[in-house]
C-alpha cells in the first residue's frame, strides 16, 4: 500500500476543506443531468457537496436552482458553532467550520475508483443537498417524487431536500400551491425521527430557513463524520491487532491513522487529530528497528521540525519502513501544526525541547554515519526554528501566569541548548580562546563529549595557508589574564584534549587501540574519567604537543603524522562547511566577529527568557556571560551592571566560590569606570570572602587598593559598608553594668578581615537601647587613631554617662582616609563565623546595662541607742554599697546644732559584720575575715573611703560630742542630727547621696525623786531614783546632793550616802535608788534671796563600760590621760525640792445639785461656794485682793454653759468670807458624764481645799418624750 | 559516576559541596548545583506541579540535560541535597537509596553539638562517610 502514499499526500494537499454536494431537482424540465459519483445515478437534482475546510457537500441541482441560491448558500459559510462529535462521541462545538458546496457534476467527484474509497474516504462529500422546486402537485407526484426516491435510496450519504419556492408573494395561488407541494414533500421524505426537508422562499423572507439549513447540514456532517470515524477506527483496530505479525506493514497503519487524523483536522477537531498523531508516534517508536536512519541528504542538517511538507512522504519511506530521521521530524511537525492551530505555542516549545533532547540521543547513535557535527548543527537549527515559531505564535497574557513563566523557561532552555552547541562548533574551528572560561560555560561544555565521527575529518590538501592563519591565531591568543593578577587554574571548556581526541579518532582505524576500547565502554562519559585515570602519560604528551607544535614520531603508532591543533581546526572548519547547509549559520561561524554576535544573541535570548521565568539563577548567570562579552568590547557600563547582578545573586546566597570568580571582573569594570565607591566596595567584598579563596598576596593587593584609594584619590568622603570585613562583638561575660550618670569604659572585640595591619583614623561605635527605640542613638568614639591587626583586636572606648536602660552594640563606624566605613555585622565567636554571610543573628545580648536612679549606697547609724551627752562618743555610720563600687568616694560629715566632731582625733573605719555573718564564720573555722581597720583623719568635714571598702559594708566611727549646756533636768534622751553625704569625684553620682542620721545623746540616768517618808522630827527621806538610760553598765563611784536653800542634810553627813554602797554597778536600763536624809533648813533672810538657789543638785561620779557597737561607752580619750581618770565621769542633775503647804487658804465646795434628775436639754444650775479660810499673804502683794478669778471647765460636747465661763467675783480679804458662784448648764448627752469643774487659775492648787468635793460623774437622763420634738421647725 | 554532592541550606546557601572529579573544576559543579536550585525552587513554589510527590522528600530528576543528571532531595527542614551524576542511566531507586543514606549522614553531622546550625559542615567524619556512600552508589543494585 505504500504506493498509495504519493496519492495520499497529493490528495491531502489538494483537499483541505469540507465538501457538500448539491442536487437540483426540477419538475418541469431537466436541463442538466448530473452524475452522482458513487451511485452513478443520473438525476435532475442538484447535489451540493459540502466540504468543510477539508470536507465537501455535493449539491444535486435537479431544477437548475443552484445559480439562484448559490449566493445565499455560500454567504453563510463557514458554519458557526457547528456541533460535532469527537472521537469519544462527546459533542464539541466548532466555531467557524469552513465548507464548500460543489455540484455533483464537479470533476473532483468523478475520477474516483471504488478501491480508493476505503483509504481516502475522508475526502468524500459529507452530505448531499437536493435542491427542488415544483409548482404543481401532479408534477410532484408523477415526476419529482420517483426521481427523488431514486436519488435518496441509492445514496449512502446523508441527504436532505431544500424546496425552493419561486412563487411571488402577491400570487396567492402560486404560494398556496408551493405550500401544498412542500407539505407533500415533507410527508414523503421527512420522518418523525428526522426532518429532511426545508423550504426556501426566494421572494419571501425566510429568516428561519438559514438556521434550519445550517442545523440540518451540521446534523448531516455529524452523522457522516461519526460513520467515517467508526469505519477508520475499525480498520485501525484490525491492523493494530496484527502489529506483531510479520505481515504487518507500518505504512498501511500510517495511512489509515493519518487519514483519520486528517479527517479530524478537516473537521477542526484538532485535539482528536493531535491524539491520532501522538498515537502514531508512539506506535512508530514501539515498533522499534527501522532499517535506515536517514539524514544523509543535503539539507538534512537543517531541522525540519515545523515543516511537515519538507520532504515528500515517498522519499522517506524505504521498503515499507519510514526512515527515522525524517519521519519523526514529520510527525513532530504535524503535531506542532495542530498545536499552533490550537493556539498552544507553549506546548510546541516544551514538546519541542524534549523532542530535541530525545532526538539528539538518536543522532548520537548514528553519529558515525552522519556528516561531521551533523548533530550539533541539527540541534542549533531545530532550536532556532522552534524559538522563532513559538515566539511568533505566542502572545503575552493569554495564558495563566505559571504557564507563561514555564513558556519562557522553555524558550530559555532552547536558547541555552542552542548556545552550547554553537559554542562547541566554534571551539572546533578554533574560536575557543574567545569563549569565556566561566563556570557556566565550563559546566556545559566540559561535560559534553566531543563529536564522534567514524573518522575525524582530515585537512584538505590545499589548506596550508588556512593552517598558517589558524596557527597564527593560536599563537596570538593570549590566555586572558585575570584582574588583580589573580592566578587560578582555568576551567576546562573541553571534555578532553581536542588534539588527542581528534588524532585518536583518526588513528582508531588501526587495530589494537586500547583507548578506543575504553571509550567504547565508557559510553558518554565525559572522557576525563577513565581515560585520564588509565593513561596519564599520553595526556601529558598531548599537551606537550600543543605547546611546541612538535611532531613526535612515535605517537601512538598512527598511520600518518598526527594533526596539529591548527590543522584540526581547519579540518573541522572544512568538514562543517560541507555539513552546514544553512547559510546564516555558516556565516555566524565564518569569522570571529560573526561568532561573537551570534553568541551574544543566543546568550541574550537565553538570559532574557530565563529572567522572565522562574529560573532567575540561570538568567542572571547568563547575564554574566553577556557581561564578559560587553567587557571585551569595552562596554564597561553594561558589563558592570550585569556583573553586579551576578555578584548580588551569589553573595545573597553565600556562594563564595562562584562569587570569587565574578567579583574581580566587577571590580575591574568599576575601576575602569572610575566608580570609586563601587570599586572600594568590591575590594572590601573581595577581602571579606573566605580567606582560602585567594592567596595572601592577592588579598594584600586588595587591601593596598583600598588604602590607596582612601588616602589619595578620593576627593569626597565615601561611605562604605564593611559589615562583612570588620566585625565586632562585646566581650564575653556579663554586660558592663553602670549606674545612671556614671561614666565607664567599654571594651569591644573587633575582628579585622584585612590581611595586614590597617590604620583607622577614627573609630566609633553606637549603642542602641533595647527597649527604647525613640532614644537617639549615641556614638561613642575611640580617641585617636587605631591600628587594627588582622584578626582579633580589643578596643577600649570610654563611655560617657548613659541614660538608664539596656544597650546592645549598634553600628561600628570609622574612617580610613576619606573612606567612611560602617559595619553592622556582629560576630559571635570569631573568624570562623565571619566568613558566613548568611549570619542573620542579631546580638540580643546586651553589652551595657545602665540602671535607673536608685540608692547606690546606704548610710545608717550603727547604733540606735543613746550615747552619753557631753562626752566624745564614737558614733558609728554603716556605709553599705548597694551593688555599687565606692571606689574613691568621699564622705562628708556635717553636724547639726549642738554637735561637735572631734576633728583632731582619728576616725576609724572597719569592716561591718552583723551577727548573722559572725554566726557563719564561727561555724566555719576556715573562714578568716580580714579584719580591716583603717584610721583616717577628717579634713574639712571630708574623709576619703579606703579602697577595701569599695564593695563591702563598712562602718565608720566618728568621735562626736554632743554639747548640752544646761543641767539635766531628769528628762529623757536628747536627739541630735548628723548630716552625711557621700560623693565621688571619680564617679559622677547623678545625685549626691545625703542622709541625715538622728543620733541620740543622753545623760546616763534619768533622775526622779520622791519623799519616801516624813519623819516626825521633820527629817525627810528623799529617795533619788536613778534610771539608767544607756546600754552600758554604769558604775557609780560616788553621789552627793548639794541642797537648795531651805533644806539641809540631816545629821552630820555631807550629803553622801554611806560610802560602803559604792561603787554601785547599774546594769543597762535598770534602776537604782539612793536615799538621802534631809530636813527643812532655816528660812532665809530677804537679803539672801538673790543668792538663793532654787534647786538642789545631785552629783554623781560614775564610770561607764560599754561597747560602741551597742551604744554609750567610755568617752573617746581626747588626750592621753591615765586610765583611772578617764573612767571617772561626773553627772549632775538638778532636783527641785519644795516645802509642803500645810494650811490651804481657800475652800472650794460643790453645792448639791437640785433633786430633780438631770435631763438632756434641761437647764440646771451648778453652784460652787468659795470660802476664805485664812488671810493669804501672797495674794496681798498682787493687788485685786478682794476679787477672785474663776473659770469653769466643761467638756463642750457634754455641756453647754449658759453663763460666763470665766470671770471675777468679789471676795473679801477677811477670813471666813464666802461667795457662791452659780453657772447655768445644759446637759447635751445622756449618761454618766463628768460635770463642769470650777477652777481658780490664780491660786495655787495646794492652797485650795476642796470641801465638799464635787462628784466625779453625774447621771444625765435622756430627754423626756415630747411631741413638740416632732414638729419641724 | 557521581561527580558532585552538595548540601544546600534553607536559605539556598551552600553548606557542603564535594566534587568527585579528578580535574580541578569544582567551580563548574558549584555552578550546576547553584543553578539546579532554580528547579528546586520552582517545584517547591508550585505545588501544583509536584502533585502526587508533594510530601515526598525525593524531588527526582531536576532537569534533563544531555550529559549529566541532577537529582534533588528536600528535607523537612528545607535543606536540599543535590546530586550530580554523569551516569545517564540511573535508576530512581538507587538515587532514593543514596539520598536516604546521605540524609542520615547529614543528620548525624548536624547533630554534633559543636556544629553551628546554618553554617558549613566541616566535619571530616561526614566527608568520609559521604565519600563512602558515593563510592557504594549503584553497587547494591549491580551486585
Amino acid at each position: 500500500m505504500a504506493n498509495f502514499l504519493a496519492q495520499f499526500q497529493s490528495i491531502k494537499s489538494s483537499c483541505d476543506h469540507l465538501i457538500i454536494a448539491g442536487t437540483r431537482a426540477h419538475t418541469k424540465e431537466q436541463k442538466k443531468k448530473f452524475t452522482h459519483p458513487s451511485s452513478g445515478i443520473k438525476s435532475s437534482c442538484c447535489i451540493c457537496n459540502l466540504n468543510f475546510h477539508h470536507e465537501c457537500f455535493p449539491v444535486e441541482d435537479v431544477s437548475d436552482l443552484w445559480p439562484l441560491v448559490k449566493k445565499g448558500f455560500e454567504e453563510r459559510l463557514p458554519f458557526k458553532r457547528a456541533c460535532l462529535n469527537n472521537k469519544t462521541r462527546n459533542p464539541v462545538f466548532v466555531e467557524k467550520l469552513p465548507a464548500e458546496y460543489i455540484l455533483t457534476t464537479d470533476a473532483r467527484l468523478r475520477s474516483r475508483f471504488p478501491h480508493e474509497l476505503a483509504l481516502f474516504w475522508f475526502r468524500e462529500p459529507y452530505a448531499t443537498v437536493i435542491l427542488v422546486t415544483c409548482e404543481d402537485l401532479d408534477e410532484f407526484k408523477t415526476i419529482l417524487k420517483p426521481r427523488l426516491k431514486l436519488l435518496v435510496q441509492n445514496d449512502e450519504r446523508e441527504w436532505f431536500i431544500v424546496f425552493v419556492s419561486k412563487a411571488p408573494p402577491h400570487n396567492d395561488q402560486a404560494t398556496k400551491m408551493a405550500k401544498k407541494v412542500y407539505a407533500k414533500l415533507e410527508v414523503d421524505f421527512s420522518s418523525k425521527k428526522r426532518e429532511r426537508c426545508c423550504k426556501l422562499d426566494i421572494h419571501g423572507l425566510e429568516i428561519n430557513f438559514w438556521e434550519d439549513l445550517e442545523s440540518k447540514i451540521t446534523e448531516c456532517i455529524r452523522n457522516t463524520l461519526d460513520r467515517r470515524v467508526q469505519f477508520y477506527e475499525d480498520e485501525i483496530r484490525k491492523l493494530s491487532e496484527q502489529r506483531f505479525l510479520p505481515v504487518w506493514n507500518f505504512c498501511n497503519f500510517f495511512i489509515l491513522k493519518e487519514s483519520l487524523a486528517f479527517m479530524f483536522e478537516m473537521s477542526h477537531l484538532h485535539e482528536d487529530s493531535l491524539r491520532e498523531y501522538d498515537e502514531l508516534e508512539l506506535c512508530y517508536l514501539e515498533t522499534g528497528k527501522h532499517r535506515d536512519f536517514g539524514g544523509m541528504d543535503r539539507g538534512d542538517d537543517h531541522a525540519a521540525l515545523l515543516n511537515p511538507g519538507n520532504k515528500p512522504l515517498m522519499q522517506i519511506v524505504q521498503d515499507d519502513s519510514f526512515r527515522e530521521f525524517e519521519f519523526r521530524q514529520y510527525l513532530f511537525a504535524s503535531q506542532a501544526k495542530l498545536l499552533f492551530k490550537l493556539n498552544r505555542p507553549f506546548e510546541v516549545a516544551s514538546r519541542g525541547y524534549s523532542f530535541i533532547i530525545g532526538f539528539s540521543k538518536s543522532l548520537v547513535l548514528h553519529e558515525s554515519i552522519l556528516p561531521f557535527c551533523m548533530r550539533e548543527v541539527w540541534i542549533i537549527t531545530a532550536c532556532m526554528d522552534l524559538i522563532k515559531a513559538t515566539a511568533s505564535h505566542y502572545s503575552d497574557g493569554l495564558v495563566a501566569p505559571d504557564i507563561e513563566k514555564e513558556f519562557y523557561r522553555v524558550q530559555g532552555d532552547l536558547y541555552s541548548l542552542c548556545r552550547i552547541k554553537f559554542m562547541r562548533l566554534a571551539y572546533l574551528i578554533g574560536y575557543g580562546a574567545n569563549i569565556e572560561r566561566s563556570p557556566a560555560n565550563s559546566a556545559s561544555l566540559s561535560m559534553l563529549p566531543w563529536p564522534k565521527p567514524a573518522v575525524w575529518p582530515s585537512v584538505p590538501p590545499d589548506a596550508s595557508s588556512e593552517v598558517l592563519v589558524k596557527e597564527k591565531m593560536i599563537l596570538q591568543a593570549t590566555p586572558r589574564v585575570k584582574h588583580f593578577g589573580i592566578q587560578r587554574k582555568q576551567l576546562p571548556l573541553e571534555p578532553s584534549v581536542l588534539l588527542r581526541e581528534a588524532n585518536r579518532r583518526r588513528a582508531s582505524l588501526s587495530a589494537g587501540n586500547v583507548f578506543e576500547l575504553f571509550d567504547g565502554r565508557s559510553g558518554f562519559n565525559n572522557g576525563s574519567g577513565p581515560e585520564l585515570r588509565m593513561s596519564p602519560a599520553p595526556k601529558a604528551h598531548a599537551i606537550a604537543i600543543s605547546r611546541t607544535n612538535s611532531t613526535p614520531g612515535n605517537f601512538e603508532s598512527s598511520i600518518d603524522r598526527p594533526m596539529r591543533l591548527a590543522e584540526i581546526y581547519v579540518a573541522a572548519e572544512h568538514a562543517l562547511q560541507t555539513t552546514i547547509s544553512d547559510p546564516d549559520l555558516w556565516k555566524s561561524l565564518s569569522s570571529l566577529a560573526e561568532f561573537e554576535q551570534k553568541y551574544l544573541e543566543l546568550s541574550k535570548g537565553a538570559a532574557d527568557n530565563y529572567n522572565r521565568s522562574w529560573w532567575k539563577r540561570h538568567g542572571v548567570v547568563l547575564d554574566g556571560e553577556i557581561a564578559a562579552v560587553c567587557y571585551k568590547h569595552g562596554n564597561f557600563d553594561l558589563a558592570a551592571k550585569s556583573y553586579e547582578k551576578v555578584c548580588a545573586l551569589y553573595a545573597g546566597e553565600g556562594w563564595q566560590d562562584l562569587l570569587a570568580e565574578v567579583l574581580p571582573n566587577l571590580a575591574e569594570c568599576q575601576k575602569i569606570l572610575n566608580d570609586q565607591a563601587g570599586y572600594l566596595s568590591s575590594c572590601v567584598r573581595l577581602l571579606s570572602l573566605d580567606k582560602g579563596l585567594f592567596l595572601t598576596k592577592e588579598r594584600q593587593l586588595f587591601q593596598s587598593e583600598v588604602v590607596r584609594l582612601a588616602h589619595s584619590e578620593m576627593k569626597h568622603p565615601v561611605p562604605l559598608d564593611v559589615s562583612s570585613l570588620i566585625t565586632f562583638s562585646g566581650n564575653s561575660g556579663p554586660p558592663l553594668e553602670l549606674c545612671d550618670g556614671d561614666p565607664g569604659t567599654l571594651s569591644v572585640t573587633v575582628w579585622s578581615g584585612f590581611p595586614d595591619d590597617i590604620t583607622l583614623e577614627s573609630l566609633s561605635l553606637t549603642l542602641t537601647a533595647t527597649h527604647n527605640a525613640d532614644e537617639g542613638i549615641k556614638a561613642i568614639r575611640s580617641s585617636g587613631a587605631t591600628i587594627l591587626k588582622p584578626g582579633r583586636n580589643t578596643i577600649t572606648l570610654s563611655l560617657p554617662p548613659q541614660k538608664p536602660g539596656s544597650y546592645v552594640l549598634g553600628v561600628l563606624t570609622g574612617q580610613i582616609g576619606q573612606l567612611r566605613f560602617r559595619s553592622h555585622n556582629f560576630s559571635r565567636g570569631g573568624p570562623a563565623d565571619s566568613d558566613d554571610l548568611m549570619s542573620y543573628e542579631k546580638p540580643t545580648r546586651p553589652i551595657l546595662k545602665v540602671f535607673k536612679p536608685r540608692s547606690l549606697v546606704d548610710l545608717a547609724a550603727a547604733v540606735s541607742s543613746a550615747f552619753l551627752i557631753n562626752e566624745p562618743q564614737w558614733v558609728g555610720i554603716i556605709v553599705t554599697p548597694i551593688n555599687y563600687s565606692l571606689k574613691g568616694a568621699v564622705l562628708h560629715i556635717d553636724t547639726g546644732p549642738g554637735l561637735r566632731i572631734e576633728e583632731s582625733h582619728v576616725i576609724e573605719m572597719e569592716r561591718y559584720s552583723n551577727t548573722s555573718e559572725n554566726a557563719d564564720c564561727s561555724k566555719n573555722d576556715g573562714c578568716t575575715v580580714a579584719e580591716e581597720l583603717t584610721r583616717m583623719t577628717l579634713k574639712d568635714g571630708r574623709v576619703e573611703l579606703p579602697d577595701w571598702a569599695n564593695k563591702i559594708t563598712s562602718v565608720l566611727w566618728v568621735p562626736v560630742c554632743a554639747i548640752s549646756d544646761g543641767l539635766a533636768q531628769g528628762t529623757s534622751a536628747d536627739s541630735k542630727t548628723l548630716l552625711f553625704w557621700l560623693s565621688n569625684p571619680h564617679l559622677k553620682f547623678s545625685a549626691l547621696i545625703d542622709r541625715t542620721l538622728a543620733v541620740h545623746f543622753t545623760d546616763p540616768f534619768h533622775v526622779s525623786t520622791r519623799v519616801a517618808d516624813k519623819c516626825d522630827d521633820g527629817t525627810l527621806l528623799l529617795q533619788v531614783i536613778l534610771h539608767s538610760q544607756v546600754k552600758a553598765s554604769v558604775t557609780i563611784y560616788d553621789a552627793w546632793l548639794d541642797l537648795q536653800d531651805g533644806f539641809a542634810h540631816s545629821g552630820e553627813c555631807d550629803g553622801r550616802p554611806t560610802s560602803a554602797f559604792f561603787p554601785l554597778v547599774v546594769s543597762p536600763t535598770s534602776r537604782a535608788a539612793i536615799l538621802f536624809s534631809i530636813c527643812l533648813g532655816t528660812t532665809v533672810t530677804k537679803d539672801d534671796v538673790k543668792a538663793m538657789r532654787s534647786d538642789s543638785i545631785l552629783n554623781i561620779t560614775y564610770g561607764i563600760t560599754g561597747d560602741r557597737a551597742l551604744g554609750a561607752h567610755t568617752p573617746v580619750p581626747m588626750e592621753p590621760i591615765g586610765p583611772e581618770d578617764a573612767q571617772r565621769l561626773t553627772f549632775k542633775s538638778a532636783i527641785v525640792l519644795q516645802q509642803p503647804v500645810l494650811d490651804p487658804c481657800l475652800a472650794l465646795g460643790f453645792l448639791p445639785l437640785p433633786l430633780s434628775d438631770l435631763r438632756v436639754g434641761q437647764l440646771v444650775t451648778m453652784k460652787w461656794r468659795v470660802e476664805r479660810l485664812k488671810y493669804f499673804e501672797e495674794n496681798a502683794v498682787l493687788g485685786n485682793n478682794d476679787e477672785i478669778l474663776y473659770e469653769v471647765d466643761a467638756n463642750t460636747e457634754h455641756w453647754m454653759i449658759a453663763g460666763r465661763k470665766r470671770g471675777h467675783v468679789p471676795l473679801s480679804m477677811k477670813k471666813g468670807s464666802r461667795i457662791e458662784i452659780s453657772v447655768l448648764c445644759l446637759p447635751l448627752i445622756a449618761g454618766y458624764v463628768r460635770p463642769p469643774q470650777l477652777g481658780l487659775p490664780r491660786v495655787d492648787d495646794t492652797n485650795i481645799s476642796c470641801n465638799p468635793p464635787g462628784p466625779h460623774l453625774v447621771c444625765v437622763l435622756p430627754p423626756a418624750l415630747s411631741s413638740s420634738f416632732c414638729i419641724p421647725a | 559516576m557521581i561527580v558532585c554532592v552538595a548540601v544546600v541550606g534553607h536559605q539556598n546557601n551552600p553548606l557542603y559541596i564535594q566534587s568527585f572529579t579528578e580535574a580541578d573544576d569544582a567551580l563548574k559543579l558549584h555552578h550546576i548545583v547553584h543553578c539546579s536550585l532554580d528547579v528546586v525552587d520552582e517545584r517547591v513554589n508550585n505545588p501544583r506541579k509536584s502533585g502526587p510527590t508533594l510530601n515526598d522528600t525525593f524531588l527526582g530528576l531536576l532537569y534533563p540535560t544531555e550529559n549529566y543528571k541532577v537529582y534533588g532531595y528536600l528535607t523537612n527542614t528545607k535543606v536540599k541535597f543535590i546530586l550530580v551524576t554523569t551516569d545517564l542511566d540511573v535508576r530512581d531507586a538507587d538515587v532514593r537509596n543514596f539520598f536516604r543514606r546521605f540524609h542520615s549522614a547529614y543528620v548525624d553531622a548536624v547533630s554534633n553539638p559543636f556544629h553551628v546550625p546554618g553554617k558549613k559542615i566541616t566535619s571530616r567524619t561526614f566527608a568520609e562517610r559521604v565519600s563512602t556512600i558515593v563510592k557504594s552508589f549503584g553497587l547494591s543494585s549491580a551486585g
